[in-house]
């Protein structure tokens, strides 16, 4: 059985090398095959202590290296192990640019075992692309591993709420996080996943019918799948954020699941905000704003690429497709690479989601 | 959350913030002039398709060709559909199309036809009751240069041409922006008459380009290279824009009428020009950056007379040659261009630009058709180090750095220095270091249009020319035009093979101050 797994990783992550040898057997790999472009614009690193899961990630960076040049490292960690072991493998990903040029970016592949975990910081990165930011995709929930002497290393820090079992304990790491390292540039999938229909919302408020009823909304209605309360409560606290609006924890329908809330307009009147799951809906369903007047809505059928915009204000109407966020893990993280930069947004908006999260209530 | 801007009133959206980092366009009918041509069909309508399919056009954009010929909406549509699924960057997709469709219409009319602005007026009008209010205007002139002053007198007439009620009305106009100094004046003084300046906007779709913006951000986001940025380092800067076609599809009617140096030098060339030698401009607005680019325009010294032009400007036409293994004709033995014709299919050019920063400077600038391969590209060649170490050398050191943008194809950045060659003799040979964007950003850029398009949506005049730099390169480009046209002793016009780089009088031109155009 060991002897299958083995193959397996060969046949997935390439050569194995010797941890003292990887620099020197990418050299090798580059003089074996002068007709290809090595390229590298990041270091994407990808940690994830699921077994196997660095096979599959190592399928996921194939994709991901074909839009995002990236020195790719894979990390997987068995910290139960009783073994302590580190291995490595170096393969290249290639892709032909515009059907001209073979384009490769190089893979490094680690898999640390029991006690070896605690080397994981020298030992990865110690093969650093030199001057390149470092991109650390964490999957999975946040572990010991995950400590200062880690996150301080880190450019951007990419990570799925969505699986998380304690959210509100890891939200709060994350805070910690970003207080102590202000460079670091989190990026929550769940984030992204409403990025399409943060756009296309605020593609239909840029209407002077729709702007004007945002200040008589009475009822905002959010439908998520169950699997991503996160991405639901992150585009509340988001509207929140933009709107000014204000929670209001004294009325009745608040409950502590914060699952429905009372909000407050700056004139005072009353919005109900509701986020409810529906299995049946993709990660982010619907989010609708009525008033008595108009009611602007992005929705999204589940498995459709498209979003729909609709905007109903009697003789008034807008009705239309653009495109949705793809659902897949590696899909959100091409698309948080394609726009780089920094972005102060998500910092800003974690205090409100905190407090949507419960946050407030400790 | 109601705001001010240029002077409107408007409704603040609050979820625009910090969503995306460009100004932000606002949502307007679209008026085509011109709607049945090449360029609506092939880039305009193309360019607006695909913003929609990023989710970057605002909801609520309409989109109303206006032309001469009879079409009903249904035909516009399945025309425009045609071309999209063969041109569009991000393919065609049905559903998409179908979304996109139900807002493009088909106004017909002669430019020249008062009622048919009026029926336009009316039309917009319905549109903004249905949009509830008044809506933002658009008007782009991408009709034959002839209707320009027909499209926007009429505009005016119709009362088209007014801000009012809060809703702004632009007006793109498309190259060739008049054909010598007087006639872009007098456009301009009807545009001026029509819109007010600020809402309007000359476009020239190199600016457009990633590569063209990247220019600013190569110099002023990068501390090592502004400081070496002047005479004291650089020897010389050369802008390539090769072609390896003629007068392919019919083109020779108008090229034979406008010549490399008005179809290309006066705004794209010119344009990239002033990028490359402004000044730091004090902030990114459009005035800012335009500011410093007319200012490189009005210190280019002038080649007034024809002795002047003759040391410093070379016109050519191609002969028949081989451009790609293939044969091809002689310019004057071109479609629809004369036989005697005395418009140059090739021009290159010394610029010497008379600031504190670049005397002493030239910048050489060429264009040709059916050159050996299409290219345009700025290289900056510096000076070459004191070689008190290495002049004992056989060979000496082998040229000095070069640096290199490429504004298309293979668009990208590239820096020539001089490396030695391993082994235990020091001998020295030139090396590459090449950025390429295809190879590291994997996702296309956008079409150029798509980016200008929204840029006018939102109010950013940035990346299109104003007034006085068309202007002030068109006063620059009429002396030229004026030695060879109207002089008594015009310079003579060169011949070179097709598919060759050029006349040996263009190489002449460099030759007499020690440079060579570099190759391409």
């Amino acid at each position: 059985m060991s002897d299958m797994i083995h193959d397996e990783y060969a046949l997935a992550l390439g050569k194995e090398v010797a941890i003292d040898s990887v620099d020197k057997e990418l050299r090798l790999l580059w003089e074996a095959d002068k007709a290809s472009t090595n390229a590298s614009l990041i270091n994407l690193a990808v940690y994830s202590e699921e077994k196997g899961a660095i096979i599959k990630n190592s399928e996921l960076m194939q994709t991901i290296t074909r839009e995002h040049a990236c020195r790719a490292i894979l990390i997987g960690i068995d910290r139960e192990d009783p073994e302590t072991s580190i291995r490595a493998w170096i393969t290249a990903h290639c892709n032909l640019s515009h059907g001209q040029k073979s384009v490769c970016c190089e893979q490094i592949a680690f898999q640390l075992t029991g006690k070896a975990t605690g080397r994981l910081r020298n030992t990865v990165f110690a093969h650093l692309n030199s001057d390149l930011p470092l991109v650390f995709w964490w999957q999975g929930e946040l572990s010991p591993v995950f400590t200062e002497r880690l996150y301080s290393l880190i450019d951007r820090f990419v990570f799925d709420s969505s699986h998380w079992a304690e959210p509100l304990a890891s939200f709060r790491c994350i805070e910690q996080v970003m207080e102590d390292a202000e460079d670091l540039q989190p990026m929550d999938a769940e984030w992204t996943r409403s990025f399409q229909i943060r756009i296309a919302l605020a593609g239909l408020f840029d209407d002077p019918l729709a702007a004007r009823s945002l200040e008589h909304t009475t009822r905002i209605r959010i439908v998520i799948h169950p699997d991503h309360r996160m991405a639901g409560l992150q585009l509340l606290a988001w509207v929140l954020l933009r709107t000014g609006w204000t929670r209001n924890a004294d009325l009745g329908l608040d409950t502590p699941r914060g699952d429905s809330f009372h909000l407050e307009t700056h004139e005072g009147s009353d919005v109900t905000a509701v986020v409810e799951s529906d299995p049946a809906a993709p990660p982010i369903g619907l989010i609708e704003f009525s008033c008595a007047d108009c009611t602007v809505r992005v929705s999204r059928d589940a498995g459709s690429p498209y979003l729909h915009q609709q905007l109903d204000a009697g003789d008034h109407q807008i009705d239309r497709c653009t495109p949705a966020n793809e659902d897949d893990a590696a899909a959100l993280v091409m698309n948080h690479l394609s726009r780089g930069g920094k972005n102060s947004l998500y910092r800003s908006m974690m205090p409100v989601f905190l407090q949507l999260l419960g946050g407030d209530e400790e | 959350m109601i705001g001010f801007r240029g002077g409107l009133l408007f409704m603040k959206n609050p979820f625009r913030k910090d969503l995306v980092s460009r100004s932000r366009p606002e949502a307007c009918t679209v008026v085509i002039f011109g709607a049945t041509g090449d360029l609506t069909h092939r880039k305009l309508v193309p360019a607006l398709y695909n913003l929609q399919i990023e989710g970057a056009l605002p909801a609520g954009v309409k989109i109303i060709g206006f032309a001469r010929r009879e079409k009903s909406d249904a035909e516009y549509r399945r025309g425009l559909e045609e071309v999209n699924k063969k041109v569009s960057r991000s393919g065609h997709d049905d559903a998409i199309w179908d979304e996109f469709a139900k807002n493009v219409h088909y106004h017909q009319s002669e430019f020249q036809e008062a009622d048919g602005y009026q029926r336009l007026a009316d039309k917009l009008d319905e549109i903004d009751r249905e949009r509830g209010g008044k809506g933002h205007r658009l008007f782009y002139i991408a009709s034959a240069p002839a209707f320009f002053d027909d499209v926007l007198e009429h505009l005016k007439m119709a009362g088209l041409s007014e801000n009012k009620g809060g809703c702004w009305s632009r007006v793109i106009v498309e190259k060739p922006f008049g054909t010598d100094l007087p006639t872009a004046q007098h456009l301009n003084r009807v545009v001026n008459r029509t819109f007010k300046e600020r809402d309007t906007y000359r476009i020239d779709h190199y600016l457009g380009k990633e590569t063209a913006q990247n220019i600013m951000v190569l110099r002023f986001a990068n501390a090592i290279f502004e400081p070496l940025w002047n005479s004291r380092y650089i020897d010389q800067i050369q802008i390539t824009c090769a072609e390896n076609l003629g007068m392919e599809g019919g083109r020779g009617g108008y090229y034979d009428q406008a010549g490399a140096l008005r179809d290309m030098v006066q705004n794209h060339l010119l344009q990239l020009l002033s990028l490359v030698a402004m000044e730091p401009p004090t902030d990114l607005s459009a005035d800012g950056v335009r500011d410093e680019k007319v200012k490189v325009l009005r210190s280019m010294r002038q080649w007034d007379t024809p002795e002047l032009v003759a040391q410093n400007v070379v016109r050519a036409q191609y002969v028949a040659g081989h451009v790609d293994g293939k044969r091809v004709v002689g310019y004057r033995e071109e479609d629809r261009v004369d036989p005697e014709s005395m418009t140059e299919s090739y021009v290159s050019l010394k610029v010497m630009i008379d600031t504190w920063r670049w005397s002493g400077v030239p910048f050489y600038v060429r264009m040709g058709k059916q050159l050996p391969k299409k290219a345009t590209e700025i290289s900056i060649h510096f000076k070459e180090p004191p070689t008190v170490l290495f002049n004992a050398l056989s060979g000496g050191v082998p040229g000095g750095n070069v640096l290199v943008m490429r504004i298309q194809p293979d668009e990208g950045i590239s820096l020539r220095m001089v490396s030695k060659i391993p082994g235990a003799s020091l001998r020295l040979e030139p090396v590459k270091m090449d950025f390429h964007y295809a190879t590291s950003f994997g996702k296309g850029s956008p079409e150029a249009y798509e980016r200008l398009l929204l840029d006018s949506m939102a109010g950013d005049a940035t990346l299109f020319a104003r007034r006085d730099e068309v202007e002030e390169a068109w006063k620059f480009i009429d002396h030229i035009e004026h030695a060879w046209h109207q002089s008594k002793s015009p310079p003579p016009m060169a011949e070179f093979v097709a598919g060759s780089w050029g006349p040996k009088e263009a190489d002449d031109l460099l030759a007499q101050e020690g440079h060579k155009w570099r190759r391409l």
